[in-house]
């Protein structure tokens, strides 16, 4: 059991560092210079040399790698080329929105397909569990700002029942905060719930046919009973390696959902960076984005090897 | 079951057949603005109605399927091209250093997902449908690098394939003759699932505005456009919303259809961890 | 104790088991031979009520005057585990492998209303008694016939008076065979044991049940059906597994099993018959008292 988280948090630090290698090269690749973009095309090769020398641009590229890495492990994002305000706290400070937004909408997934998965598992020879079945089918092929979109139409046009957008933190109105997040969540999480449905009925069915089950009936276990008791927990195994996947995906989602709601989070921040051509910003942020993947990745597996003793 | 592949099949054509035809013949231009006819409702002249610059929809939809199938197929192209023969090395020889090393690089551009990549590649080199198409080409490769390897390795331990190498054959003869066809039927059940994915993944780019400029139409970007007047004219959103929901519907029904189709008994491959 | 009439299981409108009926005396040891497809496994589990989805059973199993077959699922339930039990065949998937094997052993007496502290101490013992005495393991720690005690340790928790071994030591070396078996046949009451090895049966039971078609074909004590078969069939099969002399061939029955519902009409075993006469399209019934055959010319 040691072995093997040591082995994972390896894999985690080794993926890390390479993330941060590709992040740098990739942003490195940028043609233009940042100082030229700060001062605009008329500036003095005597400003420009002094802004390069403020920025560290005028450094080789390995010693600016090495300067940023740093930077990273103390928290220190750089500041902004662009403007000049300091990357670490926008970043923490949108993390919180994005995370809120992603774990809400995971949860609604797996209130939506954990039940649903079942019961189409379950009744998998009779119509019902066919219709759920294809529901989720439908669910998948609807891109999350789709959903959006609809959720945005049925409820904020028609109904006028939420808004269409807009950001209302937790500390300054609770209420307004849960219902200005409602339609984001539902918009990831209906669309998430579809895709982990298909995977929650497939696990179940694989684990129905297991002959464990059989013998847990004639102790004496009912149908449902048996698969409650000894089926569950084996159908998680699988269901929960595809939840790392999904929050992930759930995580990108995130981003273009904000988008849709204007909700400032990091996703927002990074496709605003681009604009803008900040380059240190959208450095910083692609990276907490993959480091947070690769973190989700590493948990996945610990909770692996929490459910399964075969992986001790 | 034999739904699946018919009305994925169905989908799919009507797909490829709007952006065949859209070579030949469209009911306007799609790219020309029509001041006079702006926000034109369904019927008549416009069948689906036009846009905000006085485009006729279905024009868009049909030139816009163009799009989506074009970056499905680079997209799907570059991920099996690159991941196959990546995953097939790594499934030959499961414990050697070598299959090591592309599993891990593996789960590493596994973590960098499609629009991420997207987006970093739009920054450097400019957003557009070649960049959108490289980047989910290199963001699928995992995907594919997987299956084959999983596929390869089931493949491996049957028994003309030890018959083979009992015989003495070298193994990229091996390769090539005996394991890529066996693995063949479940390559293409993934080209399918991934097909699906690059449409949502170019939409939802679109959508952001990193995927196809304009004046090229795209489903994605019409999206956008609806959704800015979804309060005044919310019919907008309706047909590239259907264009995309049923393009990916169709794939992935179709994918679905071939898994069954093509080998009804097989297990399951787990995505190996 | 146990007393089977006229046991029918169909799927659909097939009938995979015809009109079987026997008893088992309290404590006596019943064996059950057949080749697969002969029905064998489906008597066993119509016996628990462990029939798979759209197979059902008709005809009377009372087991203690308590009906087995026709009764809902909620009576079943009750008896199941605890007045008749069951040992499947394949050990390395019959247990949990997230649970470990001592819960998995309490279960199956807390499940019938034994007292967790109670039931914590019987497994301990159970166990032992098994050879297994490793309560916090889990089943992929154990080797195949480990795992196999502790499904003969969790059918015996609740001292049952039937237990069902279907195929109990098919999947295990020869030398844990026997150690099974022994521990078979010192531990358990009244047994119905399924197999298809005829000296496995021989070693463990005192009377023997042939079936074949999903029909019982020939019955009575061992050494008398073993030595002097009347049913062509099991003529046939004792022939089969006779050591013979070299240079001679194996005695085989010819022909194959046919699928199910392919059966000839009239006596099961006629389209296999060296001995087949125009009469044998008329179906025989069992007749006999205690070595009882099936059959218009059996072997004298």
């Amino acid at each position: 059991m040691i072995w093997y988280l040591v082995r994972r948090a390896a894999v985690l630090l080794a993926s890390t560092a390479a993330a941060g290698v590709v992040v740098f090269a990739f942003m490195a690749l940028l043609p233009g210079d940042p100082a030229e973009v700060a001062l605009g095309v008329n500036a003095t090769p005597e400003a420009l040399e002094a802004l390069r020398r403020q920025f560290g641009t005028d450094r080789p590229a390995l010693a600016q790698f090495l300067d940023w890495v740093g930077g990273l492990v103390t928290g220190d994002f750089g500041t902004s080329y662009v403007t000049s305000s300091p990357i670490g706290p926008q970043i923490a400070e949108r993390f919180g929105v994005t995370l809120t937004l992603v774990l809400g909408g995971m949860a609604i997934a797996l209130v939506v397909a954990v039940p649903a998965g079942t019961f189409a598992a379950v009744h998998h020879r009779n119509p019902l569990g066919a219709l759920i079945s294809a529901f989720s089918q439908v669910g998948i092929a609807v891109p999350a700002f789709l959903a959006g979109i609809l959720l945005v139409f049925v409820f904020a046009v028609q109904a006028q029942a939420l808004p269409s957008g807009g950001y209302v933190p937790f500390a300054e109105d609770p209420s307004l905060w849960l219902r200005s997040l409602l339609l984001p969540w539902l918009s990831l999480g209906l669309v998430q719930g579809a895709v982990l449905t298909r995977y929650v009925r497939s696990a179940v069915l694989d684990v129905m046919r297991e002959d464990y089950l059989r013998t847990a009936r004639a102790k004496g276990r009912g149908r449902m009973g048996a698969l409650w008791r000894h089926g569950l927990r084996n159908a998680a195994i699988p269901v929960v390696t595809v939840l790392g996947l999904q929050l992930a995906t759930l995580l990108i989602g995130a981003v273009v959902v904000e988008r849709v709601f204007v909700i400032p989070g990091l996703g927002d921040l990074l496709l605003n960076g681009v604009a803008q051509r900040d380059l240190l910003l959208v450095q910083g942020v692609v990276m907490m984005l993959v480091v947070a993947v690769l973190l989700v990745n590493f948990v996945v597996d610990l909770a692996y090897a929490v459910l399964d003793p075969r992986l001790r | 079951m034999r739904g699946n592949l018919v009305v994925g099949a169905v989908l799919v054509g009507l797909t490829v057949l709007a952006a065949l035809v859209s070579f030949v013949w469209t009911p306007h231009d799609p790219t020309l603005v029509d001041a006079a006819h702006r926000l034109a409702p369904p019927g008549g002249d416009y069948l689906l109605g036009t846009d905000k610059f006085g485009r006729d929809t279905l024009s868009q939809l049909m030139v816009g399927a163009r799009t989506t199938l074009y970056v499905g197929i680079v997209a799907v192209g570059i991920a099996a091209l690159v991941g196959t023969p990546l995953g097939m090395v790594a499934g030959m020889t499961p414990h050697g250093w070598l299959s090591e090393l592309i599993m891990r690089v593996n789960d590493l551009v596994f973590a960098f997902p499609a629009l991420l990549l997207a987006v970093m590649l739009g920054a450097v080199y400019g957003a557009g449908t070649l960049t959108a198409m490289i980047a989910i080409g290199i963001a699928t490769v995992p995907a594919f690098a997987r299956i084959a390897r999983a596929a390869t390795m089931q493949v491996m331990v049957t028994d003309y394939i030890l018959a083979a190498r009992a015989a003495g054959r070298r193994r990229t003869a091996i390769a090539v003759r005996h394991v890529l066809p066996n693995i063949g039927s479940m390559l293409i059940v993934q080209a399918s699932v991934s097909f699906a994915i690059a449409i949502l993944a170019e939409a939802a780019l679109s959508f952001l505005g990193f995927g196809t400029r304009p004046p090229t139409p795209s489903w994605g970007r019409m999206l956008q456009e609806a959704q800015e007047l979804l309060f005044s004219t919310p019919r907008l959103a309706l047909w590239p919303g259907l264009a995309i929901a049923l393009a990916v519907l169709g794939f992935n029904l179709l994918g679905d259809g071939l898994r069954d189709h093509l080998d009804p008994k097989l297990r399951r491959i787990r995505a190996e961890r | 104790m146990l007393s089977v009439e006229g046991l029918t299981v169909r799927a659909d409108d097939l009938e995979l088991v015809r009109q079987v009926s026997f008893d088992i005396a309290h404590g006596e040891r019943v064996g059950l031979i057949g080749e697969s497809g002969s029905g064998k496994s489906l008597t066993a589990l119509a016996l628990m009520g462990l029939l798979p989805e759209g197979v059902t059973a008709t005809g009377s199993a009372l087991l203690k005057d308590q009906p087995l077959v026709g009764v809902p699922e909620k009576r079943v339930k009750d008896l199941r585990g605890r007045v008749v039990s069951m040992v499947f065949q394949e050990p390395m998937t019959a247990l949990n492998p997230t649970m470990r094997v001592g819960a998995q052993v309490a279960e199956v007496m807390t499940l019938h209303g034994t007292p967790r502290a109670d039931a914590r101490a019987r497994t301990l013992d159970l166990l032992r008694r098994v050879g297994v005495e490793a309560p916090r393991a889990y089943p992929h720690q154990l080797s195949g016939g480990q795992r196999q005690r502790v499904m003969l340790a969790i059918a015996l928790a609740n001292e049952p008076s039937l237990l069902i071994c279907d195929e109990p030591t098919t999947a295990l070396d020869v030398t844990v065979q026997k150690q099974m078996l022994e521990l078979i046949a010192e531990l358990a009451p009244a047994v119905l044991f399924i197999t298809h090895d005829l000296a496995v049966v021989a070693s463990v039971c005192s009377r023997v049940l042939v079936m074949y078609g999903g029909r019982v074909v020939e019955s009575g004590p061992i050494r008398e059906v073993f030595t002097n078969p009347r049913h062509r069939y099991t003529e046939g099969l004792i022939a089969a597994s006779r050591l013979t002399p070299r240079g001679t061939r194996l005695p085989t029955i010819s022909g194959t099993v046919p699928a199910a519902g392919e059966f000839p009409d009239g006596c099961v075993f006629s389209n296999r018959c060296a001995h087949a006469m125009p009469t044998c399209s008329q179906e025989p019934t069992l007749q006999g008292e205690g070595h009882a055959y099936a059959c218009w010319h059996p072997r004298d």
